[in-house]
């Protein structure tokens, strides 16, 4: 059952950062950014087209001159991912090695 | 949309060579075919590199290759954040299926749900859902061929599809799985070098330093871009679901796509299927940034060159800016790239739908059959099933991205859910996956059944909390939630209430994750069911909070405007 649960949880553990830093990134930008920098989007604070007072999006706050979020969205859902993958490949190759032995 | 004007003679040339090199190939791989076996999953013998490459090309459909750029300029981040879900989805589909599929030793999607949940029934469901996703997912690839021919030749979008149609079945029906496999590596190295160049190049004509790596090389034009079109990077476009609806049809619905799913069917062992998703993850992303660029240009393009592009001929706009920004040379890489991109993914379609309909329904049918006469008869059904699709894809749908997000969707909830539920709990059911199945895949069509098709208002239809999920702005992602959280709760509740499957199915579980022995109570957690439920009641739950006014403005303006 050691081997099992080893699987499970890495199994479990890479799912959840692959849908977060993949999938839900963005969602999580238009959640969190409300709760956690304590901006309440009014009408008033809209500029044109959603101005960027609603936003993590901050002019200062790039990274290769792309705003930071847009930044971390691309590199996550790409490299990031990929990381993820490879570090659980080589886990299950293991877990496979321990098996067959 | 008017056609470039004259004959894109080396456009045609470069196109023209790509389809006669992957006929040729197919001819080739032929030699290799002895078996059914071989024909359709060419062996069990492809490698990790090989597979790896061969997935590309599936995902780098022309969905990618001019769809994207199309629904960048319509919806600026939110494209983005789809994209982002996509090539996430690779290691989704990897971690929660890939190998265990393998290990399954199953030729096809529909053939591993029926024998997993021994019953025969259920196969022939789920080759109805995969006809469904197939002929919207080929639909969608076809026009955008026929978009191609349109561009070069000023010809009706019907010669291309016809034309288009035609080699790719042709070289289908030829080289079974070795012909597409050995197609599918040659389009995906052809089509990564025909996007990266010309658009490296346009990036230069607009300006930028880094264009020479462009899926970072434009990090000095956002100031600019931000000045012209200030909400370029901001996120808050859609209700938060939206983005959940993406995420839910991009990890569920590729482990439901049956053309994907059967690559991992001709890989050695389990060991090179899980590598060659991390290779194509990598390599899909590298090409999905490159879009992202592909995109920015095109927004900044728009707003700054005064060109006015209708909105109808957002998916010629690739060609339109390479052709406007870098030259005919550039132009003739980006149309074969296209043509690659389209051939391969609409072979790997017709190769699961043919071996669909002869290994999982004749085959069922007719047990009695030798597999010599299936192997004669697969040739036969691959070219009629071509021919047919040729026909279906005549009228297709008005934006190509459109039709390929809804077959995620169906995928997700008609075919996803069972397979994940069937590697990862041992206690699902036959009934429990053949009431999801058929709910999550309806709800997939609720919106189009009782809009378009019945003609209802949308604020009478049942249910009116939900409405604003079947239709308006990006109702053809936003149903996906419905679909896959009821066919989740559905699939759990009813596997829940029906009697346990016999020992020998649930063996099955144990094998798939590589285990000699079996111990019931591995991947039998009464956990997992009660997270599933309670996670897809909250975000049914989700669905049914109203923002304050003003939060999503987009939405409120929009909210029952036909697309």
């Amino acid at each position: 059952m050691k081997d099992y649960k080893l699987e499970v949880r890495v199994t479990l553990i890479c799912f959840i950062i692959v849908a977060i830093i993949g999938g839900f990134f963005s969602s999580f930008v238009v959640i969190l950014n409300q709760r956690f920098f304590d901006v309440v989007p009014t009408p008033e604070a809209l500029v044109q087209f959603y101005g960027e007072t609603m936003f993590v999006f901050k002019q200062n706050l790039a990274v290769m001159g792309f705003p930071l979020h847009y930044f971390l969205l691309i590199m996550f859902s790409w490299i990031g991912v990929t990381v993820v993958g490879a570090i659980w490949c080589i886990i299950m190759d293991r877990l496979e090695e321990r098996q067959r032995a | 949309m008017e056609p470039r004007g004259e004959v894109f003679v080396l456009g045609l040339v470069l196109s023209i060579i790509v389809l006669v090199i992957s006929i040729l190939i197919s001819i080739w791989a032929r030699r290799f075919t002895r078996s059914i076996g071989d024909y359709y999953v060419a062996g069990r013998s492809i490698g990790a590199v090989n597979n790896g490459l061969a997935m590309v090309s599936l995902a780098l459909s022309l969905t990618t290759f001019i769809g994207l750029t199309a629904l960048i300029i319509e919806g600026l981040y939110i494209a983005v954040a789809v994209y982002a879900s996509f090539t996430a989805s690779f290691i989704g589909l990897m971690i929660l299926a890939a190998p265990y599929l393998r290990r399954h030793k199953s030729f096809t999607t529909m053939a591993f749900i029926s024998e997993r949940y021994g019953s025969k029934t259920l196969r022939y469901m789920s080759v109805v859902v995969m006809l469904i996703v197939s002929v919207l997912y080929l639909a969608g690839n076809l026009k955008g061929i026929g978009i191609v021919f349109y561009f070069l030749l000023g010809v009706p979008e019907i010669v291309g599809i016809v034309v288009g149609g035609l080699v790719v079945t042709l070289y289908v029906t030829l080289g079974g799985m070795y012909g597409v496999t050995y197609n599918q590596t040659f389009q995906s190295i052809v089509l990564i070098f025909c996007l990266m160049f010309p658009v490296a190049i346009v990036l230069r004509a607009l300006g930028t330093a880094g264009w020479y790596f462009p899926p970072l090389g434009y990090g000095d034009m956002v100031p600019q871009m931000v000045a012209t079109v200030p909400h370029y990077f901001l996120p808050m476009l859609e209700h938060p679901i939206t983005y959940i609806a993406i995420f839910l049809g991009s990890f569920f619905g590729i482990i439901g796509l049956p053309h994907f799913v059967m690559r991992f069917f001709t890989v050695r062992d389990a060991k090179e299927a899980r590598w060659s998703t991390v290779l194509c993850v990598f390599l899909v992303g590298l090409v999905n940034t490159t879009v992202y660029a592909t995109g920015f240009a095109a927004v900044y393009y728009m707003n700054t060159a005064g060109v006015s592009i209708p909105a109808a001929a957002y998916d010629y706009m690739v060609f339109i800016l390479v052709d406007a920004l870098a030259g005919d040379g550039w132009l003739a890489l980006a149309v074969a790239g296209s043509v690659a991109a389209g051939l391969s993914t609409v072979a790997g379609l017709l190769m699961i739908m043919g071996a669909g309909l002869i290994h999982d329904v004749y085959g069922e049918l007719k047990p009695e059959v030798d597999d010599e006469k299936k192997l004669k008869l697969s040739y036969l059904a691959m070219f009629v099933v071509g021919i047919l699709v040729i026909l279906f894809s005549l009228n297709p749908p008005e934006f190509i991205l459109k039709a390929i997000m809804w077959a995620f969707g169906i995928a997700a909830a008609g075919l996803g859910v069972p397979i994940v539920l069937g590697i990862w709990w041992k206690r699902t059911t036959k009934q429990g996956v053949a009431v999801g199945m058929v709910v999550g895949t309806l709800i997939g069509f609720l919106g189009w059944i009782m809009i378009d098709y019945m003609g209802m208002n949308p604020v009478n239809i049942p249910f009116p909390i939900f409405a604003r999920y079947l239709y308006g702005p990006l109702g053809w992602i936003k149903v996906t939630v419905l679909a896959v959280t009821f066919s989740f709760i559905l699939t759990v509740v009813v596997s829940w209430f029906t009697p346990e499957p016999s020992i020998e199915l649930k063996r099955q579980v144990d094998e798939m994750h590589g285990w000699k022995d079996y111990d019931e109570k591995r991947y039998n957690s009464k956990i997992l069911p009660v997270v599933i439920v309670a996670l897809s009641l909250f975000l049914l739950f989700f669905m049914t909070w109203e923002p304050e006014p003003g939060t999503f403005p987009r939405m409120e303006g929009q909210e029952w405007t036909a697309e």
